[in-house]
């Protein structure tokens, strides 16, 4: 089965349910129908897409600012606000249309002058934009509806930046927040998406409300993830954030919410018990596991104690340590992009796979010359994901004969330690554990991790230049059969050279109550073409 | 009295600017980076620095604090790192469901500790005495959160007489307001139950011995009169104390219990922003809960004046 | 201020139960030898008997037909308690007796140490307090200022600061209880500067660390052991608590409260995973909690009569 269809298939659930929910009106019903409570996956604690780029407040921006393009279920980038695109023939100069009657929340209509600020703060932040940046000549209105972005040299994935799903995505706000600093929060909250933010009711920590915006002209395509005409069939949103599952799953069980975003598996057998309550897989995407080393310093600064630990690594421990006894909701992944996606690649990984040797992987350890110095190992324990995780690297670190020096601690410090790169003694740290959406993993320009850029690269800084060499090669890359041949070289490479450890790909939950209809897969929850029944 | 309650105030002050530069230092020697947590995983080193900077994070001790300190002084409590809310505005939010319960939580546990309390001491010795002075044992000794899940699991799962979670504001009507807080209370209430029936057993005990009582015991005046007239208005200066101490303890309690029932509280915010190193919220809430604990105990200094007239200031 | 110098009901007598003045603290009549004293103070046995238990099965807790606590087995993970786990397997397939078994230890020395700690430092504070006039005025604004922070916000702020182990929970648990001792200390050793022997002692030469030696230290002991059980009771309550919210005992090493934090989600499914554990604590804090009252019956024979 080839990607397309797989992913249709998923999509295809969903909008089955929507046309069910489409055929209600939506008006005619009472109060409690028309909002919907959601329980995100995390408190919505900031809201400025390109400032803070955490997946909770992605999820919540998506409802209030709208994009140019907007990737649909087949990963394909889909006009949204645009109307048409032209490119030169040499591919240097994008010339851009917007579609007309666009509207901001405040009701000032939305001009080039907005697009072109927006990107410009975007790209000042995002991987992709920061190449496009690179390469600008430059990024002007041209009138009130036209804009034009020239270039050095061409960009064939301008589309897919524009349009892709990973953080920060290219949101479109007007001119005077798209002016701020893009290293400081923007003050107000106007977009013009299909939901408005109520300001006045967030409570962070709490509670987050978004209203239909009445002006939004959605478009006449089918919606498909970040694609096609963004209905909204309820007023109100009500993000309510429970940070205690077991909290969470019994308002769900009572009514008291309508949409639980990430349910924990081992509570999944009781919500689909209930009769009132569906449970489904939320994004076919998945998650990639991540056990990140730090190249600087030993012993994994040496590549055979990174191999060693390769050799001895049981993805089914870390996987069913984190998603328990669902055999659905994990696949063993012997390399690092995302399964059931074009460029996904088992090159290489056979040091992943069959029985787990830890012979093999302590000889190679003894090897690299580790005679038992701590191994300090950062783990985040508010994270369920992170905290699984290092649970099984302490007991797999200790079977190899390492010392583990295991700093168990919270994600905000994680999150600043792992930036050290000074010696474990002295700040620094040897292991982390963390995680990417599969939507993120899907090609190498969206994937920070995989790159071997040494110190410029993503913490653990890996030095890869064979890594280095295949990503080049992709992005020059004319035709699939091409990117996929150079992304399975690099996936070889990066096995080889451990740019980190995956470990595993696992899938997640979400739950609704049988109210509500036309809830989608995909890798962020689409409250479009969701409706409820009272 | 007035002079006095104004010394108090003005002895205060220290005590809030010891509390200050503690809570600020702790926080300013912590690891972790609220940079880093807004950055989030895909940012860059580079990037997480240029926010840190933008936020002021990477000035001196001093610099910081004294301008806290400065903004403070001008009734302002600065401006979340996370949401750019100002923090009074945060605390605002919060402040009525915490208020609600700890308010609920006190008169709940006053009004059923105090009679538990008194009917033990005069019942001393018998079955009855034994049975609440054996409850006040048990439930001193359980965990806040397991009494809470106990109490979610049997009144809202299985009966489904109460909500589960959460909190209706008290505009909304006082019945809603009400049914949201009853469980949170009680688990909250279990510990401060036990102390308080305990410690009122105690006091009625050492008042019933009293010379004064035994002679209205002998007089053969009306058992109840004795009990709830003299010897509690007598017995009731350590109950006043252990209510006011017990603010700290019902304030702590409210953070576990504001995470199991859900409660949109100060207790949640404050772990929230510990985690997340919100430095201007961490500091304004602690800032707010010791001033709280000090009114309460001045509170409570006060009220001796009134229950027991021997004491005058 | 003066009220709180001389008026001593600032003391809760069921807080702290600190007789007031020295006769009422007749020493425990040693001569009706040991037996005689538990047969009147069953409070005492029973409390005593079960810590001595469960201070047993934390040293020989290797010998209990234990696994090793920490061996992770995710393919056997949430097994319902059986022949084979006897209180069954938590999210990582570890054996929760075991995990139990061994977190007796993590209980029980956070909370005798807190004990300990809190009442060492917590004595030499009120002593110096209670004795250097001008020292006192700093030292009880500070333990005011401490003691306005709510101890489980001060201990989760603590733990921030540093890495977690068991010895900082201790540390942490140990700052926010060192107020109530030292302010306990302080009211005894001034009610007792008002009884005319100390006075007439103090008149007469007698030095202070003599007076401290003879008189005073030997009126805190009783109320300070009492005080001592209930901090060591509400330390494992606090352990427990931070372990709950994840800023306790590191979860490589088992604890009570981390087994409860690990399984709490899972209330609701699994409740045996959190019951185990929550039954254990109850009774050990019980049990401490029940020697406390029958130390403090015993110790204040005004109390004991009236029972």
């Amino acid at each position: 089965m080839d990607r397309r269809t797989l992913l249709k298939g998923f999509a295809g659930v969903g909008s089955l349910a929507a046309t069910g929910g489409l055929s209600m009106p939506a008006l005619s019903q009472g109060a409690a129908a028309r909002t919907l409570r959601f329980v995100p996956q995390a408190n919505l604690a900031n809201f400025d897409p390109i400032w803070g780029t955490q997946y909770v407040v992605r999820n919540a921006a998506a409802m209030v600012w709208d994009t140019l393009y907007g990737v649909d279920a087949t990963l394909q980038p889909q006009r949204q606000m645009i109307e048409s695109e032209e490119t030169s023939d040499d591919g240097l100069v994008w010339t851009f249309r917007l579609r007309p009657g666009l509207k901001f929340h405040d009701g000032e209509p939305v001009l080039s002058k907005d697009v072109v600020a927006s990107l410009t703060r975007w790209s000042a932040r995002d991987p992709m934009g920061l190449m496009l940046k690179a390469l600008q000549n430059e990024l002007v209105a041209v009138d009130d509806r036209t804009f034009k972005w020239s270039l050095k040299a061409p960009y064939p994935k301008m589309l897919l930046a524009l349009g892709k799903n990973s953080t920060p995505i290219a949101f479109i706000m007007p001119e005077r927040l798209a002016q701020t600093d893009p290293f400081k929060q923007i003050p107000d909250y106007i977009g013009s998406g299909p939901m408005k933010f109520a300001k006045s009711e967030w409570v962070p920590g709490a509670k987050a409300v978004f209203e239909k915006f009445a002006d939004y002209a959605p478009r006449q395509e089918k919606a498909s993830w970040l694609a096609g005409g963004k209905q909204m069939l309820i007023d109100r949103i009500e993000w309510v954030v429970i940070p205690d599952p077991a909290t969470a799953a019994a308002a769900l069980q009572n009514g008291e919410v309508d949409w639980w975003e990430n349910p924990i598996t081992d509570l999944v057998p009781s919500l689909k018990k209930n009769r009132n309550i569906n449970v489904d897989i939320a994004d076919p995407l998945g998650n990639i596991g991540s056990f990140r080393m730090n190249h600087l310093h030993p012993p994994f600064n040496d590549v055979k104690a990174r191999r060693a630990v390769l050799t001895a690594l049981s993805q089914e421990d870390y996987m069913r340590a984190l998603v328990g006894d669902e055999p659905a909701l994990w696949k063993p992944l012997p390399g690092f992009f995302t399964p059931d996606t074009p460029l996904y690649s088992e090159a290489g990984g056979e040091i992943l796979k069959g029985k787990r040797d830890l012979t093999a992987a302590k000889k190679l350890l003894a090897e690299s010359g580790y005679s038992g110095q701590p191994v300090t190992c950062l783990v985040a324990q508010d994270q369920p994901i992170t905290k699984a995780f290092g649970d099984v690297t302490a007991d797999l670190l200790k079977q190899m004969g390492m010392n583990v020096d295991f700093v168990a601690t919270d994600w905000g410090t994680v999150g600043s330690r792992r930036a050290q790169k000074t010696p474990p003694g002295q700040g620094g740290w040897q292991v982390f554990h963390t995680w990417h959406a599969g939507a993120d993993c899907v090609n190498p320009a969206v994937y920070n991790a995989v790159r071997g850029t040494g110190d410029k690269a993503w913490f653990g800084w890996p030095t890869s230049e064979a890594v280095e060499k295949e990503v080049t090669a992709w992005f020059g890359a004319k035709n699939l059969d091409e990117e996929k041949a150079a992304v399975g070289r690099l996936n070889k490479a990066a096995l080889e050279d451990v740019v980190y450890a995956p470990t595993g790909f696992f899938l997640s939950y979400t739950a609704w109550r049988k109210n509500v209809s036309g809830i989608t897969k995909g890798p962020l929850p689409f409250f479009w073409g969701v409706s409820k029944t009272a | 009295m007035l002079s006095y309650i104004l010394r108090r105030i003005l002895s205060t002050l220290p005590v809030m600017g010891i509390v200050a530069l503690f809570v600020f230092s702790l926080l300013y020697i912590a690891p972790g980076d609220p940079a880093a947590v807004i950055a989030g995983d895909q940012a860059s080193p580079a990037d997480v620095e240029r926010i840190r900077q933008s936020l002021g994070l990477d000035r001196p001790f001093l610099v910081q604090f004294s301008s806290w300190l400065w903004d403070i002084l001008h009734g302002n409590l600065g401006t979340s790192i996370f949401t750019n809310l100002p923090v009074a505005k945060m605390i605002a939010q919060r402040i009525e469901p915490t208020l609600s319960l700890m308010a609920i939580t006190l008169v709940l546990t006053i009004l059923v500790a105090v009679p538990l309390g008194v009917l033990a001491a005069w019942k001393a010795g018998s079955w009855i005495d034994r049975t609440i002075m054996a409850f006040a044992v048990f439930a001193f000794s359980l965990p806040v959160f397991v009494v809470g899940y106990v109490l979610a699991y049997v009144f809202a799962l299985q009966f489904e007489w109460l909500p589960v979670q959460g909190y209706t504001p008290l505009s909304n009507g006082v019945w809603p307001w009400f049914q949201n807080l009853i469980l949170p209370a009680l688990a909250l209430g279990s510990v401060y139950i036990a102390l308080i029936a305990r410690i009122t057993r105690a006091s009625m005990l050492e008042v019933l011995q009293q010379d004064y009582v035994r002679t209205a015991r002998a007089k053969g005046l009306d058992q109840r009169s004795i009990l709830f007239i003299h010897a509690l208005k007598n017995a009731a200066v350590p109950i006043v104390t252990v209510i006011g101490i017990g603010i700290a303890l019902l304030i702590g309690g409210a953070v576990v219990t504001e995470s199991v029932f859900a409660i949109p509280g100060l207790g949640r915010l404050t772990i929230d922003a510990i985690l997340r190193r919100d430095y201007p919220v961490i500091q304004g809430i602690v800032l707010l809960f010791s001033f709280l604990y000090v009114l309460v105990n001045l509170m409570v200094d006060v009220t001796y004046t009134l229950v027991d007239p021997r004491i005058r200031y | 201020m003066t009220v709180m110098e001389t008026n001593t009901v600032r003391i809760p007598p069921g807080l702290v139960v600190a007789p007031q003045l020295p006769d009422l603290l007749s020493p425990v009549k040693i001569r009706r030898g040991v037996l005689g004293f538990l047969r009147n103070h069953p409070t005492v046995a029973i409390g005593g008997a079960l810590l001595i238990c469960l201070v047993l099965v934390g040293i020989f807790a290797p010998y209990l037909w234990t696994v090793d606590p920490t061996a992770i087995a995710p393919a056997k993970r949430t097994r319902l308690p059986s022949a084979d786990y006897w209180f069954g397997t938590d999210l990582l397939g570890r054996d929760i007796y075991s995990r139990v078994i061994y977190g007796a230890r993590v209980s029980l020395t956070v909370g005798l140490s807190v004990a300990v700690l809190a009442s060492l430092a917590g004595l030499a504070i009120g002593l110096v307090s209670g004795f250097v006039r001008w020292a006192d005025g700093i030292i009880m604004r500070f333990m005011d200022g401490l003691m306005s922070i709510p101890p489980i916000l001060l201990a989760v702020a603590l733990m921030a600061l540093t890495r977690a182990s068991v010895g900082n929970v201790i540390l942490a648990i140990t700052v926010a209880e060192i107020p109530r001792v030292s302010r306990l200390v302080r009211s005894v050793v001034l009610s007792l500067r008002e009884q005319p022997y100390v006075d007439a002692a103090t008149a007469s030469g007698t030095r202070t660390p003599m007076i401290i030696l003879r008189h005073i230290l030997p009126n805190t002991l009783a109320p300070m052991l009492v005080q001592a059980t209930y901090i060591c009771a509400s330390a494992m309550i606090v352990e427990s608590i931070l372990s709950f919210i994840g800023a306790g005992t590191p979860p490589t090493i088992p604890s009570w409260g981390n087994i409860m934090a690990e399984g709490r989600a899972l209330w609701q499914v699994k409740p045996y995973i959190v019951f185990f554990p929550a039954a254990f604590l109850s009774v050990t804090v019980l049990a401490v909690n029940l020697l406390g009252d029958g130390l403090r019956d015993a110790l204040d024979p005004r109390m004991a009569k009236s029972l």
